[in-house]
């Protein structure tokens, strides 16, 4: 063992250049992929196909074309205004010329069906845009007598009102989003218009998160910069960690061109994920080289190197191979970027694993051995004391106090947990933005005065003409009003009630489905002559065979729609002679989606967390040594998720996704304690061995945790919650890794002097204390 | 509003060509022999009749081929010297619609009336209706496609001669004078083959508002009805939208010249005998 572990250093040492030559070829072809990434944030693109409600949906799809809605409010004091409405008209007719739209609803296209004297009149809502105070009056009073208009599509304050665009199947989020800006700005006019809707909210998301990401992450590496710069106090200590780091994104991104993927939104984490991860392999090469250089004054910068690789190159061979294996567990997600992410995750710590065991020494080999700073090291109390002063403070304690920590942290551990309990499974994109944000106002508008955000849909098969299937589609209708999170519905039976109920001179009795299927076909055929039969195109199919109900959700949270989707499929249950067949749509899959990352994120987590465990038992060759690697990992997860069960911090698609960052942060600084830990307790008792741990190793695992809480704390300046989060998060976890590890660690090994950790007979044994025996 | 004109007074077969002749008829540039005005009032003139009495198919297409079809029988007649004309229809098949009737009186003047008879229903209601919706009974052949435009609005231009499955055309580019006229019909141009010899239409190219193919109208089986008057009409006219794959079909399965069609037809009593 200890032969091989010199070959290799012996290997590294001696070969420098061709090492260099290497590294530095893979990272230029690597930036030189990176000019075919390609952005992909639509999130239809990322849905898995196999997944039932995505089954459900291209089944709707495939029947009745997309039934995703983007909408335009519009308001104003008053909307029959005559410059709002003749503004209204102007972005009406554009609107109407979207060709990512299958069906358009505003109120120049809506109609006002009434019945007089044995007449059937059908003209548009608005007829003529009113001139006088007098017409603007009647308008207002036809449009309050018209239902199909009424709290629809005009709010009933009439100081809102909205156009409704239903996107094809095949449209782009962004390219519709990026018309509908460009219509707002070319139809100037009084009001103020907002986009809504799903689609929008999609975009806006990942174009905020992309945005605020690429300004605060360049200050928040500079912070790294400078912080790592006051810890080593010279270049080569922070420039070797940094461009290894640097290096291994432009890897990972690198790989992710070449391997012909796209960049969406989750995969925006990848940088996070390499920061927070990556130079930890280095900055535990830099940190030791530093104290071998210290210590070992005769060696050259070849000795140098050979010393430190060989102390590390097991450690950290182990911690980041335990990391790639837990990143790889993300590769349990169903969804494809997710997978993605674990993928390219695992392939950059890799590089810069392998990169810190060899690219870093054959460079520190190469480069001539500086000189010893200590005369200046010992004047300036700077961040390094104070770092070494930490470390020997928490040493004190942890050996002194062992037995009190684990009883505080035991005590603090199961407060946290409780939180945890509290903690939301709900993706509400809303939650993410300020209440003056357009897109949070106009989805809280559509909800508050319109019949909802986005659309649940239920598919009735059967002969539709048939009255007994239309009364079915008919009753489900008015059962589904009856949620309280349900706003606008719509189906092809509502149409043949107005229908039925009109052509029987508006009589009350009339309002309901007939009973004779002649009828129904005859009324279609007279709205074919008097209507536009393509305003069914949602509602009934080519041939009369499949029917759907649009019932709109007044609620931006997944845990709405999930709700009125379970509240369906109960009635569904308790009818089994009704003809409905799905319950679904766009919003169905997103939810059911979210939610899988959630929960799937979760599993992963604590899939990654047991896997460490038995590597790290593994390398060890001891079961407690697995179980002791649990621990910072545990107390890490446990202050996350109760913190944010205390906080009301929901647990959605992005925070459940960041966990990752702890399984990278969290193994690694394990390891690194409990390497150099047994290390040094070959040479002394278990108090001094923690103490002299801490100041060693401890100092690497510091420098690494603290350089990226102060890169992301930047993060926290920004306007955009999922932004703040993403700081709030990753500070959280690397500061509860960083006491699991720094903390609670030595106070378990002090107490519990596990048996892997001491010393074997073979090695230096004789100051064996009685206790562990 | 002007019911007929909008649903019925140039239904079918005759109101796509006069629809397409008559505007382009009345605004002409000078051609080299003909001028597109000329072309297209001779074109207007080839298929007047009194009266008549057909049998035809309406065959709706989608986009992944399904089908559907109506069977209907429908009377025309000129009224006050031709200003009026008067139509009659009656739904034969599918079952469920059958014996449902039209009647439609288009005024060269006045707003329209139309009727509809609803069997299931036994009842005949007005229908006032100011939808100049998009597709005719969810065809791909619109009510702009069948409305007689207002003339002035357009101008015209003989762009060449071409011949058409081997019958040599003309070659009549039709562009709406204001964008209020182009919002009101859908569309940006129309281009018209009328064959030389009878001055029918053979075929249209429809293109949208953004100046992109839109339709495709392609007219056949062309028979003469009144040697003496040299009358015509298409029994085959196809239209695909090439945007979206939809096509309709009118097929005229029987079509007589029957200038003395009874007056007792174009009566909402009539519309109601079984």
């Amino acid at each position: 063992m200890k032969q091989r572990k010199n070959s290799f250093a012996n290997f590294v040492t001696s070969h420098p250049w061709p090492i260099i030559v290497i590294f530095v070829a893979v990272t230029v072809a690597a930036a030189f992929q990176l000019r075919h990434i390609e952005l992909d944030t639509e999130m239809k693109n990322q849905l898995p196909v196999d997944l039932p409600t995505r089954k459900n949906l291209t089944q709707i799809e495939k029947l009745f074309g997309g039934t995703d809605m983007i909408m335009i409010v519009l308001s104003a004091d008053d909307i029959l205004d005559i410059d709002v409405i003749h503004r209204l008209k102007e972005m009406s007719k554009k609107f109407e010329h979207i060709k990512e739209f299958d069906r358009v609803i505003t109120l120049f296209t809506a109609k006002h069906i009434s019945a007089e004297c044995g007449e059937l009149v059908v003209e548009q809502a608005i007829r003529r845009i009113p001139k006088s105070e007098k017409q603007k009056e009647t308008l207002r009073h036809d449009l309050k007598e018209n239902e199909l208009v009424y709290g629809n599509i005009v709010s009933k304050d009439f100081k809102h009102t909205v156009l409704i665009g239903f996107l094809a199947t095949d449209a782009s989020d962004e390219k519709v989003v990026g018309q509908l800006e460009q219509l707002i700005k070319q139809t100037k006019g009084p009001g103020d218009a907002l986009i809504g809707g799903m689609p929008v909210t999609r975009v806006k998301l990942s174009k905020d998160i992309r945005k605020d990401m690429s300004r605060f992450l360049p200050v928040g590496l500079v912070l790294m910069f400078i912080f790592l710069l006051l810890c080593f106090r010279e270049a080569r200590g922070v420039l070797m960690p940094f461009i290894m780091t640097v290096m291994a994104i432009v890897f990972a991104l690198g790989l992710l061109a070449f391997l012909g993927w796209k960049i969406h939104t989750v995969t925006v984490l990848l940088p996070v994920i390499l920061l927070a991860v990556a130079n930890d392999y280095g900055i535990h090469i830099m940190a030791r080289y530093q104290e071998e250089r210290a210590e070992n004054k005769e060696l050259d910068s070849k000795q140098l190197a050979h010393a430190t690789v060989q102390h590390l190159n097991q450690p950290i061979l182990a911690s980041g191979i335990t990391t790639m294996v837990g990143l790889l567990c993300l590769l349990s997600h169903i969804i494809i970027p997710a997978e993605q992410l674990g993928i390219l995750a695992a392939a950059g710590v890799a590089f810069a694993m392998v990169g810190s065991l060899v690219f870093i020494p054959a460079v520190l080999a190469v480069l001539p051995k500086s000189k010893s700073k200590k005369k200046k090291e010992k004047k300036i109390q700077d961040v390094a004391t104070l770092m070494s002063r930490l470390l020997n403070f928490i040493g004190d304690v942890a050996s002194k106090k062992s037995r009190g920590i684990l009883i505080i942290s035991g005590v603090l551990l199961v407060a946290f947990a409780t939180g945890a309990a509290f903690i939301v499974v709900d993706s509400n994109p809303m939650s993410f933005y300020k209440k003056n944000d357009p897109v949070w106002r106009a989805t809280h508008m559509l909800n508050e005065h319109f019949g909802g955000w986005a659309n649940v849909s239920i598919v009735a098969k059967g002969d539709i003409k048939d009255p007994a299937v239309m009364k079915e589609i008919d009753k489900l209708e008015r059962h589904l009003k009856k949620h309280p999170l349900v706003g606008t519905t719509s189906s092809i039976a509502a149409m043949v009630r107005g229908m039925n109920r009109v052509m029987n001179d508006n009589a009350a009795s009339a309002d309901k489905v007939p009973d004779k299927r002649d009828l129904i076909a005859q009324y279609f055929l007279l709205y074919s002559l008097s209507g536009d039969i393509e305003d069914f195109n949602k509602l009934v199919d080519f041939n009369y065979r499949n029917a759907q109900i649009l019932a709109q959700v007044r609620d931006s949270g997944t845990r709405a729609a999930t709700d009125v989707v379970h509240y369906t499929q109960a009635y569904i249950d308790a009818h089994p002679q009704a003809p409905f067949t799905i319950v679904g749509g766009l919003l169905d899959v997103i939810t059911n989606m979210v939610d899988y990352i959630v929960r799937g994120q979760l599993l992963s987590l604590f899939l990654s967390i047991l896997l460490c465990g038995v590597l790290v038992g593994a390398v060890m060759r001891s079961v407690v040594a697995g179980l002791i690697s649990m621990i910072p990992l545990g107390i890490a997860v446990s202050i996350l998720f109760g913190l944010m069960g205390y906080w009301g911090i929901e647990l959605n698609l992005i925070t459940a996704m960041l966990s990752s960052i702890m399984i990278g942060v969290g193994i690694d600084y394990t390891i690194h304690f409990l390497w150099r830990y047994r290390e040094e307790r070959r040479l002394a008792e278990p108090m001094d061995a923690v103490k002299i741990t801490l100041r060693s190793a401890g100092r690497g695992i510091l420098f690494n945790g603290f350089s990226v809480v102060v890169g992301f704390v930047v993060l926290l300046l920004s306007q955009f919650f999922p932004v703040q989060f993403f700081g709030l998060l990753v500070v959280v976890s690397i500061v509860s890794c960083l006491i699991g590890a720094l903390v609670v660690l030595p106070a378990v090994v002090i107490v519990f002097k596990p048996k892997f950790l001491e010393p074997t007979e073979s090695g230096n044994s004789t100051e064996e204390l009685p206790g562990a025996a | 509003m002007r019911v007929g004109r909008y649903l019925f007074s140039n239904m079918l077969v005759l109101g796509v060509i006069v629809g397409l002749v008559i505007s382009a008829g009345m605004n002409a540039d000078a051609g080299a022999t003909l001028t597109a005005k000329e072309i297209m009032e001779n074109a207007a003139l080839s298929r007047k009749l009194d009266g008549s009495e057909a049998v035809m198919k309406l065959i709706i297409q989608n986009g992944k081929g399904e089908k559907r079809e109506r069977k209907i029988a429908m009377v025309t007649k000129l009224f006050d010297n031709g200003k009026t004309e008067k139509r009659v229809y009656r739904f034969l098949s599918p079952a469920d619609v059958k014996g449902t009737g039209v009647l439609a009186f288009d005024y060269e003047n006045k707003g329209d009336d139309m009727w509809i008879y609803l069997p299931a229903l036994r009842k005949t209601r007005r229908i006032v209706t100011s939808e100049r919706s998009k597709a005719f009974m969810g065809s791909e052949f619109s009510y702009a496609d069948m409305n007689t435009p207002t003339l002035t609005d357009y101008t015209f231009r003989t762009l060449k001669e071409e011949a058409v499955d081997g019958v040599s055309c003309w070659l009549i580019e039709v562009k709406p004078k204001n964008e209020d006229v182009a919002e009101d019909e859908g569309y940006s141009k129309k281009k018209i083959w009328i064959a030389k010899e009878e001055y029918t239409i053979r075929k249209a190219l429809y293109f949208d508002l953004e100046g992109e193919l839109l339709k495709e109208l392609k007219s056949k089986n062309i028979e003469c009805l009144d040697e003496l008057k040299k009358r015509y009409r298409s029994k085959y006219m196809e239209m695909t939208n090439k945007q979206n794959g939809r096509k309709s079909i009118f097929k005229i399965e029987k079509i007589e010249n029957i200038p003395n069609t009874k007056d007792l037809y174009f009566t909402t009593e009539y519309l109601e005998r079984p």
